[in-house]
């Protein structure tokens, strides 16, 4: 198979799991007790007749299949439908705040693959050293971390009690600056969010850093490597470090393909506009359009960095054929 | 049975867990923990809803972990919070382990179509994201503490199954297999008798992650609002913490503690057990 035809085959088998995923979600919302037009005009005193006048608006009269089958069509267009909540389609919502928790989202998930792999490195090549150790405690004590708990406390510390740094929102409330001061104003609100999602990203790619480097490096290729009279950083970097980074890749492809999802937790806690808060509050407040749409779009992002990240396989391991 | 390999397996094994120290003191920590907590929860601190007239009150001697907003006294409710997340952590950590180990047995034994069915059910639950389906269903449906700990594990076990059907692929070829087979036993008893013991020591760390997992998820959840207000909860008790975490800094910081410390010991433990068993493995990541 040629690796356009792998790619295709992929591509449908992601289609397909896509499909899978919003099929269950929509089974789950249809056996939802309770209905979404009384959860939203219910405490208005609406007559019987005007609310089954917006269920016909809204479709919801009709069989559940029908409405399955309209949806997967206006999916299938690029219509992701109508947030019921903020009367706006849920595409313009999704495309207003995604950027908002990719600003969160990259700048840890970089940072933190960085430094990580560095001190996972470094603390591979040291092994059973005291260096090791304090490496290898502070990952397990920063992948241990509850992360909301984390932001509370940096709120107590750096907000509260020290009165640095602003600690709910992106932005302060009621400025209009814009430009360099609005640019200053979104950076001293992202501070701590970043420093919660970087601790404990961090932590995770120093642990797997240095687990795949020490087994890469009791590999009998090293020896060779060794053999031949290498120098041991070349040893080190150039081939134990090509072949421990597959894992590596794959963590990153895992956490850049759920980042859509944002972090949940942290933007709960710092009141972050981002995705993660936005479907918590769409889930509390009955918005299923809106939840729907979180999960196609993460579905979605993570088959395709995971396609991405096969792929990247083939350029780092030339024994890796497709088919 | 105690066949002589069984045995030189076992020796081995504890051989090179006594070595790391911190998954020993982890596992010595966490028995200390699971036995004293509870009983003192419900022998001595019974009353983890007691309210009484000094809200907000800083440690002292008569609240040594201080008191919440409407005065319930911190450390009673801690205890009675950990003895959740311990439950909470061993049932997840048992739901999860039991189906993942029968679908990889499953999976790896008939292959074909069985195999297909139960791999891509994996898959599907590898690429949704549980987290904010727990959420959902626990939303839409309520969510008792129950039925949390049931979503948890039935969305966390792919993991589990992954790695028992890759063993029980290269295990099928074996002789002892073949030999089982010849001499007339059914599938069943192969499966559960040959096969099942053999593929367990790599699970046995796994289940350590997953009760890790357990605990700081359901406390996630709980600290979002899902979950039954009258049993006690270090993520419910969190939430509360956030609203006076400006003036009370001891009502979020304790509870989160003690959330951080069983996460962390679990996962010491988890180490040591999976370099003693060495398996290769990775967790689903936790909702950051």
């Amino acid at each position: 198979m040629s690796l356009w035809a792998y790619v295709g085959w992929r591509l449908v088998q992601s289609a397909v799991l896509v499909l899978v995923v919003v099929s269950l979600c929509f089974a789950i919302i249809q056996m939802a007790p309770g209905d979404p037009v009384l959860y939203l005009y219910g405490a208005q005193s609406v007559s019987a007749e005007t609310l089954d006048e917006i269920r016909r608006q809204w479709g919801l009269d009709r069989p559940a299949w029908e409405q399955y089958l309209a949806y997967v069509r206006n999916v299938a267009r690029g219509d992701l439908g109508y947030s019921m909540l903020n009367r706006e389609p849920v595409s313009s919502m999704l495309r207003r705040i995604a950027p908002n928790t990719l600003l969160l989202m990259v700048p840890s998930i970089l940072l933190a693959s960085l430094v990580g792999v560095l001190l996972g490195v470094s603390s591979a090549r040291r092994v059973n050293t005291v260096w090791d150790y304090a490496i290898g405690s502070l990952s397990m004590i920063g992948y241990s971390t509850p992360p909301f708990w984390l932001g509370i406390l940096l709120i107590i510390g750096f907000a509260s009690t020290l009165r640095w740094l602003p600690t709910q929102g992106m932005t302060t409330l009621g400025t209009s600056a814009r430009g360099l001061a609005h640019a200053l104003d979104v950076g001293l609100h992202i501070l701590l969010p970043i420093c919660v999602l970087t601790w404990w990203y961090l932590a995770a790619f120093a642990r797997l850093t240095r687990a795949s480097m020490v087994e890469e490096s009791r590999k009998p290729y090293l020896t060779t490597a060794r053999m031949k009279g290498l120098s041991e950083g070349r040893v080190f970097y150039h081939h134990a470090l090509r072949n421990a980074s597959r894992p590596v890749l794959t963590m990153l492809g895992l956490y850049l393909g759920t980042m859509f999802a944002g972090a949940v937790m942290t933007e709960v806690v710092f009141a972050w506009p981002g995705m993660g808060r936005l479907t918590f509050n769409a889930i509390l407040q009955h918005d299923y359009p809106v939840v729907i749409a979180v999960f196609i779009v993460i579905g979605t992002s993570v088959v395709l960095t995971n396609l991405l990240i096969d792929l990247a396989y083939g350029v780092l391991d030339p024994r890796i054929r497709y088919g | 049975m105690a066949d002589p390999d069984t045995v030189r397996d076992s020796v081995r094994f504890w051989r090179v867990f006594r070595r790391q120290r911190p998954a020993v003191v982890a596992l010595v920590t966490l028995a200390a923990i699971t036995s004293v907590v509870p009983l003192t929860a419900r022998f001595f601190a019974t009353d983890p809803h007691g309210l009484s007239a000094d809200a907000l009150a800083p440690p002292s001697i008569r609240h040594p972990l201080g008191t919440d907003y409407l005065g319930r006294d911190v450390l009673v409710r801690l205890l009675h919070g950990v003895s959740t997340s311990l439950s909470v952590g061993a049932a997840v950590a048992a739901t999860a382990t039991t189906i993942g180990i029968v679908c990889g047995l499953l999976a790896g034994f008939y292959g074909g179509w069985v195999e297909h069915a139960i791999m891509r059910l994996a898959d599907g639950l590898l690429i949704i994201p549980t987290f904010f389906l727990v959420l959902l269903v626990a939303f839409i449906f309520g969510g008792g503490l129950g039925r949390v700990v049931l979503l948890l594990g039935v969305t966390a076990w792919p993991q589990i199954s992954r790695i028992v059907r890759a063993e029980v692929l290269s295990l099928r070829e074996e002789a002892f297999v073949a030999s089982a087979r010849a001499l007339g036993s059914p599938d069943r008893r192969i499966i559960f008798r040959e096969l099942l013991p053999n593929t367990l020591p790599p699970v046995i760390a796994m289940v350590a992650l997953l009760g890790s997992y357990g605990i700081l998820t359901e406390a996630s959840l709980s600290f979002l609002g899902v979950g039954d207000p009258n049993v006690v909860s270090l993520g419910q008790m969190l939430t509360n913490g956030l609203e006076s975490a400006t003036t009370a800094w001891w009502v979020p910081t304790f509870p989160g503690a003690a959330i951080f410390t069983l996460v962390v010991l679990l996962n010491a433990l988890g180490d040591g057990l999976n370099i003693a068993l060495n398996p290769r493995l990775g967790l689903k990541g936790v909702m950051v």
